[in-house]
């Protein structure tokens, strides 16, 4: 796509058929988000008209008022027009009133609605590099993978446990701050099944980058499928490999991290592991989860997101193999 | 006008005493040199950071730095921008051309100026050591706790912040202050209020702001380096302190800071376009009344930068409103400078170009500082790209901008010599194109969903045209700097044949000879209106006569 046809893209909304859906705040996929791409759409066509006039009345002047050829007379000395100026500062005074006018209207239509019963309630905990999401009503507790059910209500409690994140899915909404000792809110509703990407907006830090999400929009019955897979304990491995694995993971150094519901790994500091594989990125989105990404990550996540907090952990090679197939059985 | 400077016999001063010289001077002339001198060394040190900074993310998963390395480089990028080459760069402009502007032979006190000055060196010098010592600061100019707590922040690199920001804000506290007392005691007879050059006027609003904003940024970092040093608990969520609590104070200070870059700005450009317009200044009170309004406005604006930290509704709507509202005294100004130049004979030199230049570019920065005051639409685009490119557009098309008109508009004034106009003009056209191509795309990938102040971005998300473009951009604006350095070296070697008045000006600086004398006016002239040279080369057009 050329950077041009691009640049129309982002500004007017416009969808391109044949593109890979891009993200942006215009590509929207919930009425939030829709919102909040018209009032720009407003305004930005607002802020075309009184670019277009200033700096073509600048352009004009330039060529109508530059100086020819040795003429040294000054020209007419005018020192100020009082109805002009008033004129000029009533204008954008208008101006101003319209746009608060559309600001408090746009406010109002996205704002959260009371809580029911029907909706979903999802604590959102900004952890240095990656998200936390449980599901208080559901007992659910998992990583970097937020499922919301098509057409309801999903009210998210965003917070932090170190320092200060945003959490932000554009195709969505708007972002909101995670902060420490406080419980900021905000709501999510969106009327098309898919994937959306989104990603932690405020600097947290040395992988500040790398601390993605992804919001899975789902049928409903998708939704309470997954709701219930998550709900189950961990299943005991059968294969020997990966009983060894489990001995190594639930006993050993990963389980002060991570917790691994049905075992002792009760860990609170890193991502719940009970249903690794149902998701499809490691390490705050620096991969997708796959055997060899999550190997490299077990040998040395240092190269792969240098500065996180498992860095000083290293698999011995001996023992990837064993930990590789129970981690496998973690659906 | 005296020129007897020149026809002295040049004997060469030792080098000692040369040295000596600039070091033990009170004179507003050489502190103002030096402040502008320093602050375009730390200008191209901060520039360089920029570099460092786009090649880095030039394309996907870029390698040249690590995050450790990249932030540090946007830290100190900002961090060195704002504090050691955008506010001392107005300084210097103010602290050689206040004086001259408003008929004194020096500032109200000439030793608290060489006092200022020393601070900001050593301020900017300590902070920069921290590059030998275990690493530079890397939580953001502006610093947010908790993240920059012991807990998150090991190593001495935010108490290097720290400590340096404090002496920079103790320089401030005290050029401002000088600035204050200058303007308001110092003017030549007959320069009443509503005839002090407009310049004079942002930078006795400027000083006011800064002397009532600096309080509080002292206060937020004096808070963090007692939880950083003696482990109180302000900004400790986890010992009952509050996380928000740096954000209000460190923004009650910086929304006003802004202002402390562009209100200058604002005050060259001001002196700049009238003069090669061969024009006065048109609606001179309502332009020197808004910068007052704007000094005023900012400082209730502060909580716009912090929209998704779940205020109130009604907070939200308090802030949105009032940061719509500085955009009319703004405005106002923007129409002005088209005013003055309407029915004028501009001449396109150097000084002026970067002048519309400015006017044009600060229209964009204006204007997506519109969009960001917009509740809903801010939720969207505040720390993203989209307000990196707002700040430049304010800051290095608006700001920049300005300077450098400043600085080709007073360089005859400073050093007796004109600088060439065919590289000026050069100049001028790679920053004005190079930084469109820097800073728009950035735009673009905001609305992309690219985050700010993150060190690298996976390929196949769409940004890395954008990414590209912006950083061929940032070197045509680096190429842009260099030509200006050469620019500068070659003028400076070139005889002084300037004259006192090379652009037909309108103030009493040029009523002097070029460099001025020691103590500026032989004798201190009395002043009929707001344009004494006009006056007295204008007689039949003289504003006295329209009693202006």
């Amino acid at each position: 796509m050329s950077f041009l046809k691009k640049v129309l893209f982002v500004i007017m909304g416009l969808s391109l058929s044949g593109c890979l859906a891009p993200v942006n705040i215009f590509n929207t996929a919930s009425p939030i988000a829709a919102a909040e791409s018209r009032l720009f759409q407003i305004i930005l066509v607002m802020s075309l008209v009184v670019f277009l006039i200033v700096d073509g009345g600048l352009v004009f002047i330039l060529i109508r008022n530059r100086s020819r050829g040795d003429d040294q007379t000054p020209p007419r000395q005018v020192y100020e027009n009082r109805l002009l100026e008033a004129i000029w500062t009533g204008i954008p005074i208008l101006i101003v009133v319209v746009l608060f006018i559309l600001t408090v209207a746009t406010m109002r239509a996205v704002a959260a609605p009371v809580r029911s019963a029907n909706d979903v309630v999802v604590n959102v905990v900004g952890h240095r590099w990656w998200w936390e999401f449980d599901y208080p009503g559901l007992g659910i507790k998992t990583a970097n993978e937020l499922h919301m059910p098509v057409g309801t209500n999903v009210h998210l409690d965003l917070t932090s446990v170190d320092v200060i994140h945003s959490f932000w899915p554009p195709q969505l909404s708007g972002k909101f701050d995670a902060i420490p000792g406080q419980t900021n809110t905000m709501w999510l509703t969106s009327d098309v099944v898919g994937e959306y990407p989104g990603q932690c907006a405020e600097f947290c830090g040395l992988q500040h980058a790398h601390m993605g999400f992804t919001v899975v929009v789902e049928s409903k019955e998708d939704f309470l499928a997954w709701a219930s897979a998550q709900q189950q304990a961990a299943a005991q491995p059968e294969e020997a490999l990966a009983q060894q694995g489990q001995k190594l993971v639930t006993e050993g150094i990963c389980a002060g991290c991570h917790a691994i519901e049905g075992t002792n790994a009760k860990g609170m500091n890193g991502p719940n592991l009970t249903h690794l594989y149902s998701r499809k990125i490691i390490a705050g989105g620096a991969a997708p989860l796959t055997e060899e990404n999550l190997a490299a990550w077990l040998r040395d996540s240092e190269a792969m997101k240098p500065g996180n907090l498992m860095a000083n952990v290293r698999v011995q090679e001996q023992h990837l193999p064993a930990i590789l197939a129970y981690l496998r059985t973690l659906k | 006008m005296a020129t007897q400077v020149e026809t002295m016999p040049r004997v060469r001063t030792p080098l000692k005493e040369q040295f000596l010289d600039w070091v033990l001077t009170t004179d507003h002339k050489k502190i103002g040199i030096l402040y502008l001198v320093t602050a375009f060394v730390f200008f191209l040190v901060g520039g360089i950071e920029a570099m460092l900074i786009r090649v880095q993310l030039a394309g996907p998963n870029g390698k040249i730095l690590g995050p450790d390395l990249y932030n540090q480089m946007f830290t100190m990028h900002g961090t060195t921008m704002v504090f050691l080459a955008a506010m001392p760069l107005a300084v210097g402009f103010g602290n050689y051309f206040v004086p001259l502007l408003i008929g004194a032979r020096d500032v109200a006190f000439p030793k608290l100026n060489a006092l200022s000055y020393w601070l900001f060196l050593s301020g900017g010098l300590f902070m920069n050591s921290s590059f030998l010592f275990g690493g530079a600061p890397d939580a953001g100019w502006f610093a947010y706790a908790p993240l920059t707590e012991r807990a998150f922040s090991v190593g001495s690199r935010m108490d290097f912040w720290v400590l340096g920001v404090m002496l920079l804000g103790i320089a401030t506290t005290i050029g401002s202050i000088n600035f204050i007392v200058t303007d308001l005691q110092l003017r030549a007879p007959g320069m009443t209020i509503s005839r002090t050059p407009i310049f004079v006027w942002a930078n006795f609003t400027t000083s006011f702001i800064a002397v009532f904003a600096l309080p509080a940024l002292v206060t937020a970092i004096v808070l963090l380096l007692l939880d950083r040093q003696l482990g109180t608990h302000f900004y400790n969520v986890q010992e009952g302190g509050n996380a928000v609590l740096w954000q209000h104070l460190f923004w009650f200070f910086g929304h006003p800071e802004v202002y402390i870059l562009i209100l200058p700005a604002f005050g060259i450009v001001s002196e700049v376009i009238p003069v090669f317009s061969r024009k006065p200044l048109f609606g001179f009170m309502t332009v020197a009344f808004s910068s007052i309004a704007i000094g005023v406005i900012s400082f209730t604006v502060w909580a716009h930068h912090m929209f998704s930290t779940g205020m109130s509704t009604a907070s939200l709507y308090f802030f949105s409103a009032d940061s719509f509202l500085i955009g009319v005294p703004t405005g106002v100004k923007v129409f002005a400078w088209l005013g003055t130049m309407w029915g004028g004979k501009l001449r396109f030199k150097t000084p002026m170009l970067f002048s519309i230049g400015f006017v044009s570019m600060f229209l964009i920065g204006g204007i997506s500082g519109i969009h960001v005051a917009v509740v809903p639409v801010d939720w969207q685009v505040t720390d993203t790209y989209y307000v990196v490119s707002h700040l430049h557009y304010v800051l290095f098309g608006g700001m920049m901008f300005a300077l450098f008109a400043g600085a080709y508009y007073w360089f005859p004034k400073m050093t007796g010599r004109l600088m060439d106009e065919s590289l000026g003009k050069v100049h001028f056209w790679l920053m004005f194109i190079g930084m469109n191509l820097l800073f728009l795309p950035q735009a673009i990938l905001g609305l992309e969903g690219m985050p700010r102040r993150v060190y690298t971005y996976p390929a196949g998300v769409g940004w890395e045209l954008e990414n590209l473009i912006s950083t061929v951009g940032a070197f045509i604006v680096g190429v842009s700097i260099l030509i200006y350095a050469v620019n500068l070296v070659q003028s400076l070697r070139k005889p002084p044949t300037a004259g006192p008045d090379p652009w037909d000006a309108f103030t009493l600086e040029w009523t002097v000879s070029s460099p001025p004398p020691d103590h500026n006016f032989a004798e201190i002239p009395t002043v009929r209106s707001r344009r004494p040279l006009w006056d007295q080369k204008y007689p039949e057009l003289a504003d006295w006569k329209a009693h202006r």
